[in-house]
């Protein structure tokens, strides 16, 4: 315990810069040690989702405030991506051969199963993903995390639960409302640009059981994903506002992240699966 | 009430490096040193809302290093805190920021959690405050509903960290007079820590000055304003040259 | 109802007025360009940062990508019997739609935000008065190596992210539906997409970088109200950028 200055890190003794390529070591470390907090939050929020007390009206708020700040902005990416897509294979297909009977079905299919779900998921871990994080990062910096801790509150039960439990709802309602949107103006694009008859392109036939059931539990997968990796994020936030501006950028990028890899993962099995 | 013993903590660098203290029960502590010197920290570690790397923290006789979760969570029933920044649910009104900890004890009715609130907050002089939200307040304004959340539950031991930061001088005065006021109405225990050194010395009983990661000297309130060490004197002054 | 229509209003309104600001800044950024009046040291800076911060997003993401386009594509494969086509399909969703889209809007999370944030912080500490003070011009200084550095970046990623991609796809493509790579490399190249469909998508990409690149300063340099403006105005970056780069696709899809 004397007063004689810390030894000298690798960096300095070597006479460089602290720069990307010494922090290749490192940042796998961290990462690992930073995926276990997340599990054991992840753990703790879906513990408390099934033992907390019952406090409806905190999670009726959360759910308000996803639903509604959302809502607007996701029907109309949705409808744009909806024109798009249907824009762009028709144009493909045609090159192929002249017959698009199948475009709306295959839409569809491609809705249910994927599209409607993964960028719904996308679109809600910028909007809502940083709103959390930014949230429950302030919180953290201005001490009120403490002062939850201090009246014996859990902030993962008071803080995390609500935002978990809604965003899961509000992702399955946004998901299916904006994946209706998408399709209704596909169908729009289709009548306007390629002369197709909406009941041709309003065909359910070609999705089934598998097709609804990959597509439900991306809706859950990412429902679940998005609010808790944004708390996270929150909860970890450090350094004041400079932090909790850091904070929300990791939400966003780590949540969008976790979105495509499940959307891979659970993709596989499910066509392993379903077929 | 409090004890700590060879407390030591390191964050990028040693921080506390063998702490000492007593605070004996019933008293006002105020615990003053160099900014940056770690006296956020200890406050933070009595709630344990932050672990030591060594030593032994006692608080009633009861060591808190290993306790569970759950003891931790009676042991911080116990506490009130003032905090540095206030740490106001914004989430919430003033009535409900200051009937949180009550209704987290769960054994008391409604109708007497509106009493206590209304009779908190007129003691802290903001009668009739309840339905107004935190944005909306004053520096001062706020600082009071801190004490009046702190003060809500009668917990034995009061831990303030900075209480009067950012105040102007008399405002300070009446923060400090109601906190050692409330003291010993309550007969309370009281840590409080403060860089105005010359307002804290009115209201407390026992100094400790915190410095180099150490309690270098630890007295009464009147044996510190009486000191020779010359880093204690150095403090009570504000000088500019001595071992600071 | 007429609050509705308020809010509905003022919201248009507030729109039209950044839109029109990001114009005005394109166009004294584009005037400093044309003159190469940009500082070098500043824009070798930005190139490096913005590359390295995008680096493991892009691969991680390009890679898992190509995977998904394979998956979605193989009961449609199966059905109709099209292993051929793989290459093609997953070619052309990714050349011209999904590469461009996917690395847009994960790099504006990574870049556009940290973007905002460090001009953001500068502007609330007065370090930006402080440069004209000193008779440097901001905009040459500062804005404009970021510009070309977020736009530079987005367009190599782009690159980066459509051979990545593909590389995904042509492997996952063995196990999930038994298509050698080699098969799905003809597909790829048989004739049916063509250089078009590669400049397509590499447009589209330039013109992200400039989408997010003007909303990333603008709200950078407008920041105000401190700290949490600083937040407000990386939050207002994301969600312009990512509409932005949905009404541009919409509007280039048709157009190209």
């Amino acid at each position: 315990m004397t007063d004689a200055p810390p030894p000298p890190s690798l960096d300095e003794m070597l006479g460089l810069e602290a720069g990307p390529s010494f922090d290749v070591l490192r940042a796998p470390r961290e990462f690992f040690a930073d995926v276990r907090e997340l599990v054991r939050v992840a753990r703790r929020t879906v513990h408390f989702t099934i033992t907390g007390e019952r406090r409806p009206f905190a999670i009726a708020n959360q759910m308000y405030e996803i639903g509604y700040r959302s809502a607007a902005f996701l029907c109309i990416s949705m409808g744009f991506i909806g024109m798009i897509f249907v824009y762009q294979a028709g144009i493909q297909i045609r090159r192929l051969i002249p017959d698009t009977s199948q475009l709306g079905a295959t839409f569809l299919e491609l809705l249910v199963r994927d599209l409607a779900a993964s960028i719904c998921a996308l679109l809600l871990a910028t909007r809502v993903g940083a709103g959390i994080a930014a949230e429950i990062g302030s919180m953290v910096v201005t001490e009120q995390l403490d002062a939850l801790r201090m009246c014996a509150a859990d902030p993962i039960d008071y803080l995390v639960r609500p935002r978990f439990v809604a965003s899961l709802a509000m992702t399955l309602v946004l998901t299916v409302l904006a994946g209706c949107v998408a399709f209704l103006s596909g169908m729009w694009t289709a009548y306007a640009f390629f002369a197709m008859n909406p009941r041709t392109f309003a065909d359910a036939s070609l999705v089934d059981f598998g097709d609804v059931a990959i597509g439900l539990t991306k809706c859950l997968a990412y429902g679940a994903a998005v609010p808790i990796i944004s708390a996270y994020s929150g909860l970890v936030t450090r350094g004041g506002s400079e932090g909790v501006g850091q904070a929300t950028t990791r939400a966003v990028v780590m949540s969008s992240l976790a979105v495509i890899v499940l959307n891979f993962v659970i993709s596989t099995i499910g066509y392993s699966l379903f077929g | 009430m409090i004890r700590l013993e060879a407390v030591t903590k390191t964050f990028e660098r040693p921080v506390l490096r063998g702490v000492n203290l007593h605070v004996p029960e019933g008293s006002v502590y105020g615990l003053i040193g160099a900014g940056g010197a770690g006296k956020s920290v200890v406050v933070k570690m009595i709630a344990a809302l932050v672990l030591p790397d060594g030593g032994e923290i006692t608080v009633n006789g009861r060591e808190i290093l290993t306790m569970t979760e759950t003891e931790l969570a009676g042991h911080r029933r116990n506490i009130g805190m003032v905090f540095q920044n206030n740490a106001l649910f914004d989430f919430m009104t003033i009535g409900e920021n200051v009937a949180f900890p009550l209704r987290r004890l769960g054994r008391v009715g409604d109708s007497e959690i509106r009493e206590r609130v209304a009779e908190r907050l007129s003691r802290v002089g903001l009668a009739g405050f309840e339905s107004r939200v935190p944005a909306g307040l004053s520096g001062g304004q706020k600082k009071r509903v801190g004490i009046a959340r702190a003060t809500i539950t009668r917990a034995p031991l009061v831990l303030c960290d900075e209480p009067a930061a950012g105040l102007d001088p008399v405002t300070s005065q009446r923060i400090f007079d109601l906190l050692r006021d409330e003291q010993r109405k309550s007969a309370s225990t009281v840590l409080m820590v403060s860089s105005d050194i010359d307002r804290l010395l009115t209201v407390t009983d026992r100094i400790g000055v915190l410095h180099d990661g150490r309690i270098v000297f630890e007295g009464t309130t009147e044996e510190t304003r009486a000191s020779e060490v010359p880093l204690v004197r150095q403090l009570l002054n504000g000088d500019n040259d001595g071992p600071l | 109802m007429s609050d509705l229509f308020t809010s509905l209003g003022s919201f248009f309104i507030g729109a039209a007025g950044t839109v029109g600001s990001m114009g005005v800044l394109f166009g004294r950024i584009l005037s400093r360009l044309v003159r190469l009046d940009l500082d070098g040291n500043e824009l070798l800076t930005n190139l490096y940062k913005m590359g390295v911060r995008s680096l493991p997003i892009v691969f991680v993401t390009a890679i898992f990508t190509g995977g998904i386009m394979v998956v979605q594509a193989a009961p449609t494969i199966e059905r109709y019997g099209a292993h051929q086509l793989l290459g093609w399909g997953a070619g052309f969703g990714t050349l011209r739609e999904v590469g461009p889209l996917l690395t847009a809007l994960m790099i504006s999370g990574r870049v556009g935000a940290n973007n905002t944030a460090e001009l953001g912080t500068m502007v609330v500490t007065e370090q930006f008065d402080a440069l004209r003070a000193l008779a440097i011009d901001p905009i040459s200084f500062l804005i404009a190596p970021r510009f070309v550095g977020i736009v530079a970046t987005l367009f190599l990623s782009t690159i980066f992210a459509d051979v990545l991609a593909l590389v995904g796809a042509a492997y996952a493509g063995l196990p999930l539906l038994g298509v050698e790579p080699r098969t799905f490399y003809d597909g790829l190249t048989s004739g049916l997409l063509g250089t078009g469909d590669v400049l397509h998508g590499l447009v589209k990409s330039v013109i992200f970088g400039v989408v997010m690149a003007l909303a990333s300063c603008e709200f950078g340099m407008t920041t105000e109200g401190g700290a949490p403006g600083v937040g407000r105005a990386v939050n207002a970056t994301v969600v312009v950028t990512a509409a932005g780069i949905f009404v541009v696709d919409y509007l280039l899809s048709f157009a190209l």
